[in-house]
């Protein structure tokens, strides 16, 4: 009891002294206590203390009306009790706006206002109060996201060295399977030089060549004629046209005949390869022929197997790099000291504005779409578009828009 | 505002293409040359000297009032008629219409405030030769001679005026066209008495078909011209004139120039796209007014035509070295100076006033005695308005007013322009961005501030656009010649324009402001009519076709006139919103003679360059001479981003002009004043609350030019007429008498030049109140701080020097009474006080007072003995300049005596007299001892 009576009067006194100078704070009570004269306070000149706040200004500083509106530099000190004092410029005292919400700088003007400070200040403490626990709770959120953070970021660095191994282990492969595709691609080539050269398979070859040479050989004469050579060989490109003679001559070496043996070091070689002449009506090329032999098929089939293999380990390798740098520059972006934003990565965020929609991606991309259709980019973390750049201002609120999550005083990006 | 935004119809941007081209000049190539308009050429093609026309004085008739006469051309016989009236105060009216034109010619209605009163002539002399009529009490009298016909008026022995004293009076008669007209006879009006030869010439002459006569093609554009040829110039000699001044609007200099080696001076409104500088090409607006002075006589002609108007002067001094003259004054052998002008207009007929002065301030009251007087606006509007391409929505509008608060800079009216309309239709706001236009405006409210909305006359053809569907289904929209409403390309795409000429049209229109109209508005919200020469993207010269119609009338006839039409119901509509109590506010920016009535003026689409900051003192010094003293330019420049220096000059320069605007393009930068530094933002404020400080001055000078016409801004000579030295001066100017203002205007400029006026006056620096002698060119060197203003000795100038938010909040605020002594050691000045807003001075509520100081002592007296008003307002603080050190000072009101304390600055002979407190109202004096 005794203790409110002291509080009221000294609220009382605070009020009766206020009063009496009007406009300043307690702070400047001791440069205007009751006296005879009033020194400015920048000390530039003594007036009368009756021509304190006489609505005349004496001062340069303004600072013998610091209650009425006489001095263009000087100020007014709302007191707003129950709220936050302040000061207002001098020139909006009695403007007929309310400006104090104590109502104290209207004193003398035809309007009327409320004191609001009450009021302002119930609200304000309340604001503050949301603020606080607005405060600890993203504090809260914050540390969860730190957690959330750190735990992602080891999981992702762990992704990443498991992918390094496997990159490791894939080279290793990699080059095995490249030596084994080489090997077979040897072997292959082999093959088929011997078959060419004659050292192996020569009893099939001469069937083949007598095969070939009796097919040409209509009339069974031993030798092969222009007449018979025009009959059955072809060009490759256009196989309906008969030979000309001197075609068919230029084949059968400029002479009129050509016998076995001559056949088998010449035409035999221009027909297997098959590049300009060919048998008419074969159905395969002589070429073909030549791929029914078992030891090529079998080396061939083996360089097949092995070059798919190859791009298999090649894909596979191709595809693990491909993951190992874009985690490595997912992990090189700056998330923050304790990687709060971490979470960020990944989410898009809209907002419609008039006819536009927005597009934030954090550390992806920002875009803005007409009602039209148009889209235009505002700015992308892949470096493709760098004349544009949005600015993102970060509030701090308990719920971001899109309803989850969190933002406790986080520094702006 | 004309320029392009992506948001343009296609149409739009084709437009533009053109009007860019690349360069940041207007392209002179959209617009005419007095070669390529068809009637200018023909009749700037006629030769002095060889007038057919001839006086035929026997048909003279002189009653009490008129005097009428009949003219002939000698050439093809047609028969005018001449009408001479001597007007009260000084003026000479010459009407010139053909006899019996084949179908009524247009004579401009709605411009002269009534049926100017008339005074006797009376009929001096009269021979075969000619007439002389006396013109009233003075020795004045005209002279008609008539072969050939001509008009001299002449005072004494000296010639004041002579008209078609070069025969290039011209007057082309309406005529049937030829190939319709084949089976009609030639003509019934000729004179019976003529031989038939001449008969015959006169078919030959008529038969003179030449180019451009019934039709005209200009770019892509073809005028139909079904009317033909009907073109009328007159010629003005001005004997002992070296000076011409007004026939804005134009950027060039203040004196007019010559035009014989160019094109004569167009008067034709038009939305320029980036318009040059000093030279004659048409502009927004058009006053057919020009004055003449030299140092014994100021007189004025008013040419009363609202069609396309090309004006030549020439000079039989121009040219001449100042040396030259001299060497003929003192050979004697000079022949007298003398401007010959002629001005040529495309239709209608001669209508014009000649006044007569003989001093500047005669002339502003004859001429305000035909069209009357600067409306008297509302006080806030001589405070700072903030104007952007465009305030975004209503958040922007809350943080730009805000800033003002926070930076402490004083302003009454932030604007916005076309896109704060819902798809440029106006009346409407755009529901995203200004979704609660009167939360916006009580906002505004809340601190005593303002706000313009722009209200421009093309319509978006849309059919749920209301506006659109009442004038389109009232027929209202101005017809194309086909008899279709006409459709032009504006801002909305698509458009129609409504006829302003029509009375029931206008007062539609003045009915859609009422606050059950015009939604959202509120009573602090006024209107800008910009666009209204007509602007027509897709228009010939980017308006309306000349073969337009307007009822019977083409827009040929009335283009002129359009935007004075579209003003005027706009400024009607806002008195009328309030039941006739409050004051409108309007700005325009096509205007023509009368205009002044309505509203401000402002100088259009300028740009951020320092020419351009030039330029707004000789453009607004025209217009001030032709009646409108409510002139501004863009602050900053419209068009490109200002440096600071040219931001900061220009606000130091808009802060001395009448109306003082900050206004910017859609695309370039934002420039709020607070942009640019602290350093600068302090600069900025200090040239804002120096407008705010003189505003008693402002208001005391419109409400001046209100009552009697003499121009709120004023070139030097209108004060000191017999000074040669200042008929060309237009770097520095008045503001009413009493303060001398010289801008900076010069890019890193050191010093200013200024000529301070008059042997015997004294002129004090209103900063540092050193007084300097008159009639000497002064140097004063500049800081970026400094605007070089001078009050003049003998004056008392009324301030307010507690700058507050608004101007509003300023009114029951006491005054700053600052004398400035002259060397006879008197002063004399005036206070105006009323409620700054309702026409309630009409019932002679407001206190006017005259202040004088003879004899050491200052007393007020009431000019208005009947007036009834009562202010809070008082006296707080007299400086008195030029002072010397009393010992005591008394005042002497009702009350009683009392002794006052003072303050004395002997360095500078300065006298403060400390608060003596009488209310503002009151008598009361003040003696020094």
């Amino acid at each position: 009891m005794r203790f409110h009576v002291i509080a009221a009067a000294l609220l009382w006194a605070a009020f009766v002294e206020s009063r009496k100078i009007r406009g300043i704070s307690s702070s400047y009570k001791r440069f205007y206590r009751e006296r005879k004269s009033f020194l400015c306070i920048d000390g530039s000149k003594m007036i009368p203390f009756e021509q304190v706040n006489d609505d005349y200004c004496d001062c340069a500083d303004g600072s013998d009306e610091p209650g009425t509106s006489a001095c263009p530099r000087g100020r007014f000190y709302c007191t707003n009790l129950g709220f936050r004092p302040h000061y207002i410029p001098s020139s909006r005292v009695n403007d007929g706006i309310c400006d104090c919400c104590d109502a104290s700088d209207e004193y003398n003007s035809h309007v009327r206002c409320q004191n609001t400070c009450w009021n302002l200040g119930q609200k304000e403490r309340a604001y503050v109060e949301g603020q606080m626990k607005t405060l600890d709770e993203g504090l809260r959120l914050k540390q969860q996201l730190i957690e959330e953070g750190v735990l992602l970021w080891r999981e992702k660095q762990a992704q990443l060295r498991e992918l390094q191994r496997a990159a490791e282990d894939l080279q290793i492969k990699l080059e095995e399977h490249r030596r084994r595709k080489h090997e077979a691609d040897r072997l292959k080539e082999q093959t088929l030089k011997a078959l060419k050269a004659g050292d192996k398979g020569l009893r099939h070859q001469n069937s083949t060549v007598s095969h070939l040479f009796q097919l040409l050989d209509s009339n069974k004469d031993g030798s092969i004629s222009v007449d018979e050579i025009k009959a059955k060989v072809v060009l490759v490109h256009d196989e309906k046209r008969v030979l000309s003679e001197d075609e068919a001559l230029t084949l059968l070496g400029g002479g009129h005949q050509m016998d076995l043996s001559t056949f088998q070091n010449t035409l035999w070689d221009v027909l297997i390869q098959g590049h300009d002449y060919k048998i008419k009506d074969a159905h395969s090329a002589p070429g073909g022929l030549m791929s029914e032999d078992p030891h090529l098929k079998a080396a061939d089939r083996a360089a097949e197997w092995e070059a798919t293999d190859l791009k298999k380990v090649e894909e596979a390798y191709e595809t693990v790099n491909m993951e190992i740098s874009d985690l490595q520059r997912k992990l090189g972006i700056d998330y923050g000291t304790d990687w709060e934003y971490l979470f960020l990565n990944g989410q898009c965020y809209k907002l419609k504005v008039y006819e536009y929609m927005y597009t934030l991606c954090p550390f992806n991309m920002v875009s803005q779409k007409s009602s039209a259709g148009v889209e235009v980019s505002l700015g992308g973390g892949c470096g493709q578009d760098h004349q544009r750049t949005t600015t993102v201002r970060w509030c701090t609120r308990t719920e971001n828009r899109a309803g989850r999550e969190v933002l406790a005083p986080l520094q702006s990006l | 505002m004309a320029t392009f935004t992506e948001r343009m119809g296609p149409v739009l941007l084709v437009w533009l293409a053109v009007c860019l081209g690349g360069t940041w000049a207007v392209d002179k190539g959209n617009f005419k040359t007095c070669e390529q308009s068809a009637f200018c050429k023909r009749q700037r093609a006629i030769k002095p000297g060889e007038s057919p026309y001839r006086a035929l004085l026997e048909t003279m008739e002189l009653t009490n009032t008129r005097l009428t006469l009949q003219l002939i051309n000698d050439n093809n016989k047609v028969r005018l008629l001449l009408e001479l009236y001597r007007l009260q105060g000084n003026i000479t009216r010459v009407k010139i219409n053909e006899l019996k034109p084949l179908k009524p010619r247009y004579e401009v209605p709605d411009v002269l405030i009534r049926e100017p009163p008339t005074e006797p002539l009376s009929l001096l002399s009269q021979d075969e030769n000619g007439v002389v009529l006396s013109l009233g009490p003075e020795s004045q009298r005209v002279i008609v001679s008539a072969r050939p016909f001509r008009l001299d008026i002449v005072e004494g022995r000296d010639v004041l005026m002579s008209l078609n004293s070069r025969g290039l009076l011209g007057f082309e008669h309406l005529r049937m066209r030829k190939d319709t007209s084949q089976a009609e006879p030639e003509t019934d009006n000729k004179e019976g008495a003529d031989p038939a030869n001449q008969d015959e010439n006169t078919k030959e002459e008529e038969e003179k078909v030449e180019d451009g006569m019934w039709e005209e093609t200009f770019k892509s554009h073809t005028d139909s011209k079904p009317n033909g040829p009907s073109a009328v110039s007159l010629d003005f000699s001005l004997p002992g004139v070296e000076h011409v001044y007004g026939i804005p609007e134009h950027a060039d200099t203040l004196k007019l120039k010559t035009t014989d080696s160019g094109d004569p001076y167009r008067l034709y409104n038009l939305d320029v796209f980036q318009y040059e500088l000093y030279n004659p090409m048409a502009l927004y607006g058009a006053v057919p007014v020009m004055l003449a002075h030299n140092a014994q006589r100021t007189t004025g002609i008013f040419w009363l035509n609202a069609a396309e108007t090309w004006v030549d002067i020439s000079s039989n001094t121009a040219g001449k070295t100042v040396f030259g003259k001299m060497l003929d004054y003192v050979q004697g052998s000079s022949e007298t100076p003398q401007t010959d002008v002629r001005w040529i207009s495309e239709s209608g007929i001669i209508d014009v006033f000649l006044m007569l002065g003989p001093t500047p301030r005669e002339v502003f009251s004859q001429y305000a005695s035909l069209t009357g007087t600067q409306a008297f606006p509302p006080l806030a509007s001589l405070g700072y308005h903030q104007c952007r391409w465009n305030y975004n929505d209503q958040e922007d509008v809350r943080s730009v007013d805000a800033g003002f608060d926070e930076h402490d800079i004083p302003y009454d009216f932030i604007w916005l322009d076309i896109e704060h309309t819902d798809g440029k239709r106006y009346f409407t706001w755009d529901p995203h961005k200004f979704a609660s236009p009167k939360e916006m405006l009580q906002g505004l409210m809340d601190k005593k501030r303002k706000m313009v909305a722009i209200v421009d006359p093309h319509i978006k053809i849309d059919t749920n656009y209301k506006i659109h569907n009442e004038i389109s289904s009232r027929g209202f929209y101005v017809k194309n010649k086909d008899g279709g409403d006409y459709e032009g390309w504006c801002w909305p795409g698509s458009a129609g324009y409504p006829d302003f000429t029509r009375p029931d049209m206008r007062a539609w229109w003045a009915s859609q402001f009422a606050y059950d109209q015009y939604e959202g508005a509120m009573e602090n919200l006024y209107t800008w009519n910009d666009m209204n020469e007509p602007s027509v993207f897709n228009g010939p010269e980017v308006t309306m076709h000349k073969d337009a119609l307007h009822g019977a009338w083409e827009h040929r006839d009335v283009h002129n006139l359009y935007g004075l039409y579209v003003h005027m119901a706009t400024a009607q509509g806002l008195i009328e919103r309030s039941g006739g109590v409050e004051r409108p506010f309007v700005l325009t920016r096509a205007f023509f003679a009368g205009s002044q009535r309505y509203g401000a003026v402002w100088t259009g689409d300028n740009a951020a360059e320092w020419d351009h900051l030039k330029i707004s003192i000789p453009m607004c010094l025209s217009l001030s001479l032709v009646g409108i003293s409510f002139c501004g330019a863009d602050v900053g420049g419209f068009f490109k981003s200002p440096s600071t220096e040219l931001l900061v000059r220009w606000y130091q320069t808009g802060a001395y002009q009448p109306f003082f605007r900050a206004h910017a393009h859609l695309d370039t930068p934002r420039r709020e004043p607070w942009l640019f530094g602290p350093e600068n933002t302090a600069l900025i404020r200090e040239a804002v609350r120096q407008r705010y400080t003189f505003l008693p001055y402002w208001y005391q000078l419109f409400y001046l030019a209100y009552h009697t016409g003499e121009p709120v801004m004023r070139p030097l000579w209108v004060e000191y007429p017999q000074d040669p030295a200042t008929f060309a001066l237009d770097d520095e100017f008045l503001l009413g008498r009493d303060l001398l203002v010289h801008p900076v205007t010069e890019e890193g400029a050191r010093g200013v030049t200024a000529y301070l006026p008059g042997k015997d006056e004294v002129w004090f620096d209103i900063h540092t109140f050193q007084k300097h002698n008159g009639g000497q060119n002064l140097y004063i060197p500049v800081t970026m701080s400094s605007i070089p203003v001078f009050q003049r000795g003998g004056s008392i100038i009324p301030r307010k020097l507690r700058v507050r938010r608004s101007s509003t909040c300023m009114e029951d605020d006491p005054y700053t009474l600052y004398v400035a002594l002259n060397n006879q050691r008197t002063a004399e000045g005036e206070l105006y006080i009323d409620d700054g807003h309702t026409f309630n001075y009409e019932k002679k509520e407001f206190i006017h007072r005259r202040f004088s100081f003879s004899n050491n002592v200052l007393s007020s007296v009431n000019l208005e003995p009947e007036a009834q008003f009562t202010t809070k307002s008082w006296v707080e603080r007299i400086i008195i300049l030029g002072a010397s050190n009393p010992s005591t000072i008394t005042l002497r009101t009702a009350d009683g005596i009392n002794q006052l304390e003072f303050d004395f600055d002997a360095s500078m002979s300065v006298l403060t007299i400390r608060k003596p407190g009488m209310n503002a109202g009151a008598d009361w004096s003040v003696s020094l001892q």
